[in-house]
């Protein structure tokens, strides 16, 4: 944001010509050289939170040039590979977007000729945002242009509702001072006084401010157990790179410990899973190429494995715990050994230039499913010969993928929609390895007006499960920070519920005395929402920040994103750790939350 | 026997002396660069000073040679084996502390030279903090001639340099002879540096060619950014330095011409570039295949396919 106030410089100094010291071969006709194009601003991506593509002049995610200027992308300061994608851009840009076939370190120069906003993206960490604005110095305002073309191939007036939303969510996510901090009485969003040319019309960018009361309240009913969820961006003393994994009691709503790994320099850790006897967390570092494996109780670390670039999920196969780690940045799903020391055993291969994101095993052990953000497919991978159907599914980034408890249906969460659609949902046959539909997620949203006219309102979705019951799909939406919850039995969304800036991640848990609630974590807010599934309604927020804790030194509690519920809701999983039950192979806290379930969770 | 040992130590003592004199030219380099920030946030040396002063003390002026605005690649230092040089570095990097230095490749220098941090080195900071200058003494001994690198060791956390921010260039050292050895219409010469006109100065960095071009017919260094389209006419007699840096490993390629590998007999289109690994090389422009568009790149398939190529416009005469 303190680009914000150079901002207004930059509008002020309109008249400021060129770089002094361009090209200056053509004047001479002994140099007959024609010099490259000279980076006027540059942007370095980072694993740094909000700070994904960094100008590394003031910090900020955004630059501003003037038309036929260009700009320096690069990657030397992150360890992993990524794409540079263009996410939206003015209508008729010459040569964008700017799209990277596959991740990697490769950096971009480009020139910009036409005045207005360009947004940058990774296809792999989709939330990583940088911007560029293109000024025409002779216009009034900061040139935001007249037609935004999306990456989906829509093309949305600039001064439309979803544009003025990805404007606002932009600073949002690269400003770590807007984030929501529930901690504070309330939300402030307050945008500085920005002159933008919006279809040539000036309009400020405070317009886009706003005000909210923060209001956390712990659910009335406990429920059984503990939900761990990976605070991504939490920044702690003698680590460099963000993330802790949060574990909340759910008996009493409290923080109980942060796993840091300060030792390991723990890097954006992302989603974790567990064994049959929950003594062991396995935790994704995704802004890396590692999984951790340390103990659920003491937090001290077993292991740390290189696995590939980016491993995004993990997840274990019922039958026998054997690992599956997805490798985001490559076109794999790494299959590992459980215990303390994963070690891998076989690459499985989703497809060429898959990039599986957020994986589901069936709970029979017969399949994986996998949603391929760079490929716009769905793969099915017989997991008892490790053979993989790649399914074109039309969808722009599939990132995440959750199933029916029978093991016959899989939703696919779109983030960006399934061209026409804005945002939606693909519906998976597995045994039958096919496609069976679309599930439109914002059909009561009129992405112009911003109109919304019935409960269909989700806009980036990410995580998507379906609850242990089989009746519901629950997805976290990013953009429209809803959760949209849709109907199994009719394939429609029947609610949408109010979540937080940033929505991202979404699991199930026990409720004491029997039921689930949904638990949605999000990047910009440090609040866990409980969702009850008998009612649909939500029961409660959860402050997942840690306010005693002097050793977190900046976003606390922030970057909700994977959800690890114990015990484990899904009865494939629990039914083996039910197996363990009595024959002290369990912890005697494990056994008590057994011991908590009804028998229709316990699924008997 | 006393006699004896007194001519001999007499002998090696004079033998050095001598030896010393015959290969220094008495030259002396006297530069002052200095590092700052560029308006996007990237970093770069920029001539300050150069003059050359010589044996009876008098100097030349070659400031005007370089670019007057700090840049991408660095200046580009021009020496004979013989020559020494002490270089006087100053922090002018906008809002920073920093120390931020020079360490260089090839030539010889004592240890306060070095252009490291005392964390590192043990013995001192040598390096340059905003209003505190630092100089190092370079001696360009025989034997390292040849094309070079140097390049910031100091700046950033945790101080080892910011070459990926841009703080690098290059250190020629010509042989004292004048002369370097190139595949000249198939056969192998001794070409006289005197008959190069046109130097081109390629830094591969991640997937980026970064270029520079001396040339001695407008005695000028010209800053030609990123993969620029270098120019020569037909026949001209140019040379190349293509300099790897950052964690890349590259393939140099260019087309339609060929060169020796220096030191050998062995004729090559192409060559590996890692971090800091360079290769100069004599052609003559467009020689068998006449004039035209030539391509050079990275053969890496990932690194070309992000745009890491250029021209090389070989013009009729």
């Amino acid at each position: 944001m303190t680009k914000i106030s150079k901002l207004t410089a930059a509008i002020l100094m309109a008249g400021f010509s060129g770089s002094s010291w361009a090209a200056q071969s053509g004047v001479d006709d002994l140099i007959l050289s024609v010099p490259g194009l000279m980076p006027s601003a540059v942007l370095e991506m980072s694993d740094e939170p909000g700070l994904w593509f960094k100008d590394p002049v003031d910090g900020d995610a955004l630059v501003v040039l003037k038309p036929k200027q260009a700009a320096m992308i690069k990657m030397t300061d992150t360890n992993t590979e990524h794409t540079i994608t263009s996410l939206l851009w003015p209508a008729g840009a010459e040569n964008f977007p700017v799209d990277q076939e596959k991740p990697s370190s490769a950096s971009v120069t480009q020139a910009f000729d036409k005045p207005g906003l360009y947004v940058f993206t990774c296809k792999v960490h989709p939330y990583m945002f940088g911007a560029v604005v293109v000024d025409d110095p002779d216009t009034k305002g900061l040139d935001i242009g007249k037609e935004l073309q999306l990456v989906t191939g829509a093309k949305v007036p600039a001064s439309s509702d979803i544009a003025k939303r990805l404007l606002r969510t932009f600073f949002v996510a690269t400003t770590p001072s807007l984030w929501r901090d529930y901690s504070k009485p309330e939300w402030d969003v307050s945008l500085p006084d920005i002159p933008l040319n919006i279809e040539g019309n000036t309009i400020s960018l405070s317009a886009l401010s706003m005000t909210m009361p923060n209001e956390l309240k712990k659910p009335a009913t406990p429920g059984v157990g503990e939900v761990w969820v990976n605070t991504q961006f939490e920044m702690i003393e003698g680590k460099k790179k963000a993330g802790t994994a949060t574990r909340i009691n759910t008996g009493d709503w409290n923080v109980v410990s942060k796993f840091k790994g300060v030792k390991e320099d723990m890097n954006n850790p992302h989603n974790m899973w567990t064994d049959k006897r929950y003594q062991n967390i396995y935790q994704t570092a995704w802004f890396d190429k590692k999984l951790l494996t340390f103990d659920r109780v003491s937090g001290q670390t077993y292991s740390e494995v290189v696995v590939g670039e980016s491993p995004s999920h993990v997840i274990s196969r019922p039958s026998d715990g054997m690992l599956y780690v997805a490798i985001n940045a490559g076109e794999q799903v790494v299959k590992m050994t459980g215990g303390k020391n994963p070690s891998a055993q076989k690459s499985i291969n989703t497809g060429p230039h898959t990039s599986p994101h957020g994986h589901y095993i069936t709970e029979d052990s017969k399949y994986m499913v996998t949603p391929n953000a760079l490929a716009g497919s769905v793969s099915v991978v017989d997991l008892n010969t490790d053979t993989n159907t790649e399914i074109p599914t039309g969808g722009v980034i599939p990132i995440a993928v959750w199933g029916t408890p029978n093991g016959s249906t899989a939703y696919a969460a779109n983030l960006l929609g399934t061209p026409p659609l804005l945002s939606s949902l693909t519906v998976i046959d597995i045994p039958g390895k096919k496609k069976l539909k679309d599930i439109n997620l914002a059909a009561d949203y009129d992405p112009v007006t911003g109109k919304i006219s019935g409960e269909a309102y989700g806009l980036l979705p990410i995580q998507t499960p379906v609850s242990p019951d089989g009746k519901y799909v629950v997805t976290a939406n990013t953009l429209s920070a809803t959760v949209t919850i849709v109907d199994t039995a009719t394939n429609k969304v029947v609610k949408s519920l109010p979540c937080e800036p940033g929505c991202h991640g979404a699991h199930f848990g026990m409720k004491k005395g029997g039921g689930y609630y949904a638990y949605v974590a999000s990047k910009f807010a440090n609040d866990l929402i409980v969702i009850d599934m008998d009612k649909l309604e939500v029961a409660g927020r959860v402050l997942l920040s840690d306010l005693k804790d002097g050793s977190i030194t900046a976003h606390n509690g922030m970057g909700g994103q994977g959800i690890l519920p114990l015990p484990i809701v899904e009865h494939g999983y629990l039914k083996e750790t039910l197996k363990l039950s009595g024959k002290g192979e369990l912890s005697p806290e494990v056994e008590g939350w057994l011991n908590a379930l009804t028998p229709e969770q316990k699924g008997i | 026997m006393t006699t004896k040992i007194a001519v001999l130590i007499f002998c090696v003592f004079t033998f050095t002396h001598m030896a010393q004199a015959n290969t220094e030219s008495g030259k002396t380099h006297l530069i002052t660069m200095k590092a700052a920030k560029l308006d996007s946030g990237q970093l770069a040396y920029q001539m300050v000073t150069h003059k050359i002063r010589d044996a009876s003390g008098q100097t030349e002026d070659i400031t005007h040679q370089y670019s007057t605005e700090p840049t991408i690649p660095g200046p580009a230092i021009m020496m004979t084996e013989g020559d020494k040089a002490e270089v006087t570095l100053e922090q002018d990097i906008k809002g920073s502390n920093e120390p931020v230095s020079i360490h260089v490749h090839g030539v010889h220098y004592k240890m306060d030279s070095d252009g490291t941090m005392k964390v590192f080195n043990h013995t001192a900071d040598q390096a340059a903090f905003p209003g505190k200058p630092y100089t190092y003494k370079w001696t360009a001994a025989p034997g390292t001639a040849g094309t070079w690198p140097y390049h910031d060791h100091a700046f950033g956390n945790p101080m080892l340099g910011a070459e990926d921010k841009g703080l690098y260039g290059t250190l020629i050292i010509n042989p004292k002879g004048g002369k370097v050895s190139a595949m000249i219409d198939g056969q192998i010469k001794q070409v006289d540096l005197k008959d190069i006109k046109r130097e081109f100065i390629l830094w591969m960095h991640e997937t980026t060619f970064w270029g520079m071009e001396l040339n001695h017919l407008a005695n000028r260094q010209v800053p030609l950014w990123t993969n620029p389209t270098i120019g020569a006419r037909e026949d001209e007699l140019v040379r190349f330095h293509v300099i790897g840096i950052g964690t890349a490993f590259h393939t140099f390629h260019l087309h339609g011409h060929r060169w020796i590998q220096p030191g050998t007999s062995h004729l090559v289109d192409t060559v590996n570039i890692g971090p800091i690994v360079r290769e100069a090389f004599v052609i003559k422009a467009g020689e068998g295949v006449g004039p035209g568009n030539w391509h050079y790149h990275c053969h890496v398939l990932q690194h070309m396919q992000s745009g890491m190529m250029g021209g090389f416009r070989v013009i009729e005469n």
